[in-house]
């Protein structure tokens, strides 16, 4: 049995009267890509946040290599090995490519910590490894929405994490840059990074991820392999809605 | 030949009100609160250097480390005790925050130092030093060398330090800062520390050439504030342009307006400034 690197037990965010995440449990095997699916609104962000400090969970535990990091800084989180990407892409726009990988590498890499000359090797290693060496000179703000996502799989990786949530690497991406993003993240994993991936394109999650969590109103509605995910019932009537399984059940009836 | 004197003046004038200016508009950029201590930090700096002046006899640009060194500490606790509480709270709170610690500093620096103006007299208090005709006189030429040579190397430390990254990263994306690693709460301290320090230094410098008193942080305050809306706010460059903007068209002013209004044009400048590039004359977008 592989090891548990990231767990969760019955983890709860409140935001006034409305429960965004609603007791979540969940483990992330060292090793594995863990996808996290679920409509717009399902509270996949929100554990996100919860994980990596930034808006604290109200309730339930949250262990990663068995220490409880539920109440611990965001920074503290990240130099233990947890790192994420953000939806909307969040580069510190005035600063050059290489700049922005160089901050992940300083503050939140043990390795490297407290050396310019050291993180800064870092960082171009980190660029080359996604493909960005030749922009290292440019502002980040100058950079495509696809390099930027590229530019934040650098600097996240650039902090050394054991475990690398990513959250929607995919949106706003043509085809053509799906697929680039999915060779990418294969490739991160390759390097003994584990994974956990949010995504709402069930196609993307069912080709990269070796298990699957659904979310939904923030509970957790449905767990398992890709392909059993995809066909449960429940799932299928939080992504289409009832009248689809209705009608879906009438269809069948009647042939 | 009164052009150049009053150029002389204008630069000279200028460049202490940059320095005035740079810890605000740091503190302000970062972490986006109206820190109305900044003028109480200066006043207790200039009163350091004074009393150091007055009481053992030290010359008061020799005081500028002690000066500097007990703000920042001062400012540090300020920071870490105080306003983090209420630094993710709407910048109003801060304003009342600072606001409530300036009046309770300001009454205590009355009742222990008076009311008076204060002025550092060293001996060579006097002294000039004559250029191609004009005369250059030799305290506000050293202040002016010194306040340009500390905001120097506050530029050098925001640009090439550890510290001086992870503060401009904090400036520019809290969340994305917290999440590559950098402890906030730490920056957020330094950062006002250094603000501190920095208003320290220039009020040390400002008790030798002109004068202090425990009220005279408003002024400083109000200065600071339109030096850095006319340059821009959370950059250096702007602090140094703003300063020296408000120094010419103070010196000007006063010699075509007449001296009664030298401080109102500060206060046209700002509103002119506010009307035609709301973000400062070298402020970038979501500075404004």
């Amino acid at each position: 049995m592989s090891e548990t690197l990231l767990e969760g037990r019955g983890v709860t965010k409140r935001f006034g009267g409305l429960t965004a995440v609603s007791a979540v449990d969940f483990t992330v095997q060292k090793g594995e890509i863990l996808g996290v699916i679920g409509p717009n609104g399902a509270g996949k962000t929100t554990l996100l946040n919860c994980i990596t400090g930034l808006d604290p969970a109200n309730e339930g535990e949250i262990l990663f290599r068995g220490d409880r990091i539920e109440t611990m800084k965001p920074h503290a989180i990240t130099r233990k090995g947890v790192a994420r990407t953000f939806q909307i892409v969040q580069p510190f726009a005035g600063l050059a490519v290489r700049e922005n990988v160089v901050m992940g590498a300083l503050f939140g890499s043990q390795k490297s910590k407290k050396e310019v000359k050291r993180a800064q090797e870092l960082a171009d290693e980190m660029l080359a490894f996604v493909g960005l060496s030749d922009k290292s000179a440019q502002l980040a703000s100058q950079l495509t929405l696809a390099e930027r996502k590229r530019l934040e799989f650098a600097k996240s990786l650039a902090t050394e994490p054991e475990v690398l949530l990513l959250d929607e690497v995919n949106a706003g991406l043509n085809t053509m840059e799906i697929e680039n993003a999915i060779s990418l993240i294969h490739k991160v994993r390759e390097q003994g990074v584990t994974i956990l991936v949010i995504e709402h394109l069930m196609k993307v999650i069912t080709d990269l991820s070796d298990r699957v969590i659904v979310l939904h109103h923030g509970e957790k509605i449905a767990e398992g392999l890709p392909r059993e995910v995809t066909s449960d019932e429940q799932v299928i009537k939080a992504y289409l809605g009832e009248k689809y399984v209705a009608m879906m059940k009438k269809l069948d009836e009647e042939s | 030949m009164v052009y150049g004197q009053i150029l002389i003046n204008s630069i000279l004038l200028g460049g202490i009100y940059a320095c005035i200016a740079v810890g605000f508009s740091l503190v302000w950029g970062v972490m986006n609160i109206l820190n109305i201590l900044h003028g109480t930090f200066l006043m207790l700096g200039g009163y350091v250097t004074f009393w150091m002046f007055k009481l053992y006899g030290v010359d008061p640009f020799l005081s500028l480390p002690l000066s500097a060194v007990s703000m920042f500490c001062a400012g540090y606790a300020v920071q870490r005790g105080l306003i983090n509480k209420i630094v993710r709270a709407p910048m109003f709170m801060s304003l009342i925050l600072t606001f409530g610690l300036q009046l309770l500093i300001v009454r205590l620096a009355i009742y222990f130092f008076t009311g008076d103006f204060r002025s550092v007299q060293p001996s060579y208090a006097g002294f000039s030093i004559p250029f191609m005709g004009l005369s250059i006189p030799f305290v506000r030429i050293s202040i002016f060398v010194l306040g340009v040579a500390l905001t120097s190397i506050l530029f050098w430390f925001m640009g090439r330090t550890r510290t001086g990254r992870a503060i401009r990263a904090t400036r520019m994306d809290l969340d994305s800062a917290q999440l590559m690693g950098v402890d906030i709460g730490r920056i957020y301290a330094i950062t006002y520390g250094i603000g501190a320090a920095a208003a320290a230094t220039s009020g040390s410098l400002v008790s030798v050439g002109f004068a202090i008193s425990p009220v005279s942080d408003v002024e400083f305050l109000s200065k600071s504030f339109i030096i850095c809306t006319i340059g821009g706010l959370g950059n250096i460059t702007g602090a140094l342009a703003g300063g020296l903007i408000l120094g010419l068209a103070e010196n000007f002013g006063a010699l075509y307006l007449g001296p009664g209004l030298q401080n109102a044009i500060g206060y046209v400048l700002l509103i002119l400034v506010l009307f035609i590039k709301p973000s400062g004359l070298l402020g970038r977008k979501g500075f404004e």
